[in-house]
Order: C-alpha cells, then structure tokens, then sequence
C-alpha cells in the first residue's frame, strides 16, 4: 500500500508537471525529463513529509533541490537549459491549498469584521497559511537554483553541442 | 585572421539586439540572455554590454581594434512564454561559437527558430486540464472533484486563450479566467465531493511559475532590479488570480461555511 501511494503520488506530479509545462512551449523531447523529475521530486517530499516527519517547506526544500540536480544531469541529454525542465517539474509542488486558504481568511476576515471572535480566527488562518504558502514558493525557488550556483560551469553550457 | 572586418559592427549590434530582446521577451532570465549575447558578439570579434530594463533593453557593440562602437535601445517583445525558444536560442548561441557561423547563416537559423509553430492549443488545453486534474489528485481530491476540475479549468483556459488572442490587458485576462474557472468548479458543491480541494485547484493553472523563478534567480544573480520587476508583475497576477477566486467566493461563501 505504501508503495502504491507513492507511485500514485509520483504519477499525478508527473501528469500534473506535463500538462503545467505545456503551457510554456517546452521542446517535445524535454517532456519525458520534465516528468520523470517532478515525479520523483513529488515523490520525495511525500516520502520526507509522511514517514520521516518533515514539514512541508524543509520537505519541499530537498524535493526541490532535488529537481534541481535532476535538470543539471538531464539537461545535457536533451541540451536544454536548467530552467525548462526545472519549473514545470517544480509547479506540482506549489502550496494550492495553503494559498487557497489564504484568500478564503482574508475575505472572511472582511466579512466578520464585526464578529470579534470569529475575526480572530480567521486572521490566525490568514497568516498561517500566508507564511506556509511564501515559505514554500521560496524553498522551491532556492532549492532548484542551489545546483545553478554550485555548479554555475555545467549549468551554464548545458545546451553545447560535444564537439 | 582579423575577425573584425568580417562582418560589420552595425550588422552584428542588430542582430544581436533582436536576439537579446526576443529572448528577454519569451521568458529567459536575465544573465543567460547576457552570456549568449555576449558569447555571439565574441564570435565576431566584438565586445558587448546590455543593461536590461523591465521594458527596454540598452546595448553597446565595441570593436576593441577600432574602437568603434554601435549602440541600440530596444524594446523588449511582449511575447508568450517559450521554453523551445529558450533553449534553442541557446543552443545557437554556443554552435556560432564553436562553429564560427557567420552572420547570414546565424540570421536564417534564428528566423528558422522563432517562426517554428509551437505546441497546438487545443492540445495544450487538454494537457493543462488533465493537469490541473492531477493537481486535485495530490490535494486528496476524489474522482468527481479531478471531473469537475478538469472541465473548469478547460473552461478558464480557452477563455484566456481566446481573451490573450483578442488583445485583452492580461491583469483582465487572469482575473476573467480565474472567475470563470473557480465558478465553474463551485458546481462542486452541489454533489458530496471534495468541493473546497476542487475549488482551490481550480485557479493553480494560472501561476505564474516562470517569471516568479526566474525574479529569485535575477535576485540572487545580482540582477536586483529586473529580478523585483519580474516578481512584482508575477506578484500583481497573483493577486489577479487572487481577485478573480474572491469573486467566486463571496458569492459561494455560505455554502461552504
């Protein structure tokens, strides 16, 4: 069962990174790279967060990093830059819900202003999920870019042809 | 051989400030777009130095046996997202480095790379819906919510498309398909589902994933300025998308409470 599920998550994150990436014209061989990555960036931060008890930034931290990786060795094969592969493989991991919840807070807020309590509540909800959600878009922005800026050579000759 | 008296300065500063402006345009960041300018200029013997604005792109091509120099103002292309463009663009940078192409050659293969038809739209529709589906999936939303979400964000989608195509201002454009594509997901709440999941996935097509990666890494590149002007405009179609779910809300609010 527990592989299942984590084959299941991989999968989804796969089509999801597919169907994101189509959205910016990637090159079609890039496709199969973009996949692969999300899926086993997904993958690992559900793995991280669900057995090993990581919180959903450091865990989209290593997930993201691990993308990151994934496109400085990928991207040779297909000789594309690190960024086409990395960012559509990056978007299934972005807090939906979190940033969801974020927008519902602040319009109930608005809405119970003159209810103390529940406008209480729903401040708390707000911020909470506002830090959750920035936290999370900056560990995957950094995490993915770490590989650029330690490996700035390989990364920044990916798409030179081997003479 | 004397590199310079190949091809002439003025010649090389166009291209490469059509070059540069088209790749600022699809979506590159900014020290990838001044590295292949600056690698193309040095095939030809000549020096280059960009500053890139938010809307323009000012260049200046030296000859540093002449002292010759040709400087442009460019405006920046309003052009798609395009990954293809990208690294292909790329690609061409380095193959006229290490092949030496001269200048005619370089012209038609770039031609031959930006007129290439990119990916079908109604393709694209059906992959960003099956995606956005997928999404619903990862969120712990149940078969009926992915269904939902799936023709919501169809819906959305080929309404921006069909807006972006019309010429719309895009801040318009995202808050419309936001709207629409939350709305149609709110049809959620009649059925027992997951309706909450259905309705925050409904909108995650429209992050604007590429210019809020590419502003961190022009950030952290010291590249500070166009780095904060790229999050400030992914940040205001955050907020557009923000809107356009708000609308969706008021009007759905009890139901979900």
């Amino acid at each position: 069962m527990m592989v299942f599920n984590i084959l299941t998550d991989g999968f989804f994150a796969a089509l999801a990174a597919i169907g994101f990436g189509a959205i910016s014209d990637p090159p079609l061989k890039a496709f199969r790279f973009i996949a692969l990555l999300a899926a086993v960036g997904h993958a690992c931060r559900y793995c991280l967060m669900n057995f090993l008890d990581f919180d959903i930034s450091s865990g989209s931290l290593v997930g993201a990093a691990i993308i990151g990786f994934g496109s400085l060795w990928l991207g040779k094969r297909v000789r594309t830059p690190m960024t086409v592969l990395y960012i559509p493989a990056l978007l299934p991991m972005i807090p939906g819900k979190f940033a969801y919840n974020m927008v519902f807070s602040q319009i109930m807020y608005l809405q119970s202003l003159d209810i103390p309590a529940q406008r209480a509540i729903y401040m708390e909800m707000f911020f909470s999920n506002t830090m959750v959600t920035c936290t999370v878009v900056f560990m995957l922005a950094v995490g993915a870019t770490l590989p650029m800026f330690i490996f700035p050579k390989r990364a920044y000759s990916l798409t030179r042809q081997k003479l | 051989m004397d590199r310079q008296s190949q091809e002439k300065l003025s010649e090389v500063g166009e291209f490469i400030s059509e070059y540069s402006s088209h790749m600022i345009g699809c979506g590159v960041h900014t020290s990838r777009v001044i590295r292949s300018a600056k690698r193309i200029a040095d095939t030809f013997g000549y020096v280059v130095n960009i500053n890139v604005y938010q809307k323009t792109i000012i260049l200046t091509v030296l000859n540093p046996i002449s002292h010759e120099h040709y400087s442009e103002v460019k405006d920046i292309p309003n052009l798609p997202i395009s990954f293809e463009h990208n690294s292909r663009l790329s690609a061409l940078s380095w193959e006229t480095y290490d092949k030496h192409l001269d200048l005619s050659t370089l012209r038609e293969r770039y031609k031959q790379i930006i007129s290439a038809p990119s990916v079908h739209s109604f393709f694209v529709l059906i992959l960003v819906g099956i995606a956005n589906a997928s999404f619903c999936q990862l969120f712990g939303g149940d078969a009926l919510s992915m269904g939902i979400v799936f023709s919501a964000t169809i819906t959305g989608l080929f309404l921006k498309q069909q807006m972006t195509a019309a010429g719309i201002n895009h801040y318009i454009v995202f808050i419309v398909s936001a709207f629409v594509a939350s709305l149609c997901a709110s049809t959620a709440l009649i059925f027992d589902t997951t309706s909450e999941i259905a309705l925050a996935t409904s909108v995650l097509y429209l992050v604007p994933g590429v210019p809020l990666i590419n502003g961190v890494i022009d950030v952290v590149e010291g590249y500070v300025l166009t780095g904060f002007a790229r999050l400030v405009k992914a940040s205001l179609l955050i907020v557009c998308i923000a809107t356009g779910l708000s609308f969706t809300l008021l009007l759905v609010k009890d139901n979900l409470l």
